[in-house]
């Protein structure tokens, strides 16, 4: 029976047993993937607007990596769903607007 | 016959140049209920009564900044549309308020359920109370007891109160609040009236940011970057502008001129 196996037929039970065991076992990053993602936002949030409090010390540069910080996390809480969208959305909204006016004041003094 | 219309045309100009003047007449809030804010974005809609919430239960506990900030109310009434379903999943009240938080040793009761019993209905009615708040003057009194007294707005003077130790204000919310270093405070400044006589305004920093951090105030009421930019008059500020976000509703009321008016002339 073996012996009647052309190569070709081997390579194509050869790939679909491939196929068939990739689609069968997840490996723990692709399933956690999700759950890595929220953290990532969540964890870059608490970074950036862990500093409010600080605003006034910091220099322009500094205000002004926090503030496109901000900006590039938006699009990002954007894609959460319902209640969570909401309040984050607005938490970050005042922790931006912050920097962004106390870097004015920097800029006009 | 034209006398009598003369009368009636003379009255009606009288008393339409009285209203025009003074508007309606508001009545003075009572102590328990200087700071009650009703919400009924979503409650009538459910069925319903409208959301009763008394800020002096709340910032006898707990900072501005924790609940405006952290948990994302809106300063103005209504304006946060909040819904049962944000609560259920534990954003606004619902932070707070999901049966298993500890204040004190003891369960805060939860908020909005997604199915509701009879045993709940009861629940509900702790909030959604507009109509039937008849115990609330009572346990205001009970609860002030022995809080240093004021003249006007909740009669309570909150700053005094926390200043003796009487009052612990949380600022932080486990779960909700990012944990940051200690405020550096800005400096106190002056503010000078525009009429004449008028003693100087002594703005404390330190006073606001304790219970407001920096970014309830800045920049969605105060605008302005540099110090004397931004022009506000009391009229604006009576329309709830400005000091007037607070103060006038919350905080101690523009009655009060001489707390803010302070600097000797």
């Amino acid at each position: 029976m073996k012996k009647n196996l052309t190569p070709a037929a081997v390579v194509l039970v050869a790939a679909f047993a491939f196929v068939a065991f990739t689609a069968s076992v997840k490996p723990p990053f692709v399933s956690s993937g999700p759950a890595y993602a929220q953290d990532d936002w969540k964890k870059e949030f608490d970074d950036v607007c862990a500093g409010t409090q600080d605003a006034m010390l910091f220099d322009p540069e500094k205000l002004k990596e926090l503030v496109a910080r901000c900006d590039a996390l938006e699009p990002r809480i954007e894609k959460l769903d319902g209640s969570q969208r909401k309040v984050m959305l607005k938490r970050l909204r005042m922790c931006r607007d912050l920097y962004r006016y106390v870097l004015q004041s920097k800029e006009g003094n | 016959m034209k006398r009598a219309f003369l009368i009636v045309i003379a009255i009606l100009t009288v008393a339409s140049v009285t209203i025009a003047q003074t508007g309606m007449k508001k009545k003075r809030p009572l102590p328990f209920e200087y700071g009650r804010v009703v919400l009924n974005a979503n409650s009538e809609k459910a069925g319903l009564a409208p959301v009763v919430f008394d800020h002096w239960l709340h910032r006898a506990r707990f900072t501005c900044r924790l609940c405006h900030v952290d948990l994302a109310f809106a300063m103005k009434a209504g304006a946060t549309g909040i819904t049962a379903s944000d609560n259920s999943s534990g954003y606004y009240c619902g932070a707070c308020h999901n049966g298993e938080r500890l204040f004190n040793g003891r369960k805060i009761f939860a908020s909005c359920a997604k199915k509701s019993t009879p045993e709940d209905l009861k629940r509900c009615g702790r909030c959604h109370a507009q109509g039937r708040s008849a115990k609330r003057d009572s346990e205001f009194a009970a609860f002030t007891e022995g809080f240093p007294k004021e003249r006007f707005g909740n009669g309570i003077n909150w700053e005094k109160a926390e200043a003796d130790g009487q009052l612990a204000l949380a600022d932080f919310l486990d779960g909700v609040s990012i944990k940051r270093k200690p405020l550096t405070v800005p400096k106190d400044m002056t503010v000078e009236p525009k009429v004449a006589e008028m003693p100087e305004i002594i703005f404390s920093h330190k006073k606001h940011s304790a219970w407001a951090g920096c970014e309830l105030c800045h920049p969605e009421i105060f605008v302005g970057v540099k110090k004397g930019a931004t022009k506000y008059s009391m009229t604006e500020i009576f329309d709830g502008r400005y000091c007037g976000a607070c103060h006038g509703s919350v905080a101690f009321p523009l009655l009060d001129c001489q707390r803010c008016h302070t600097k000797s002339i």
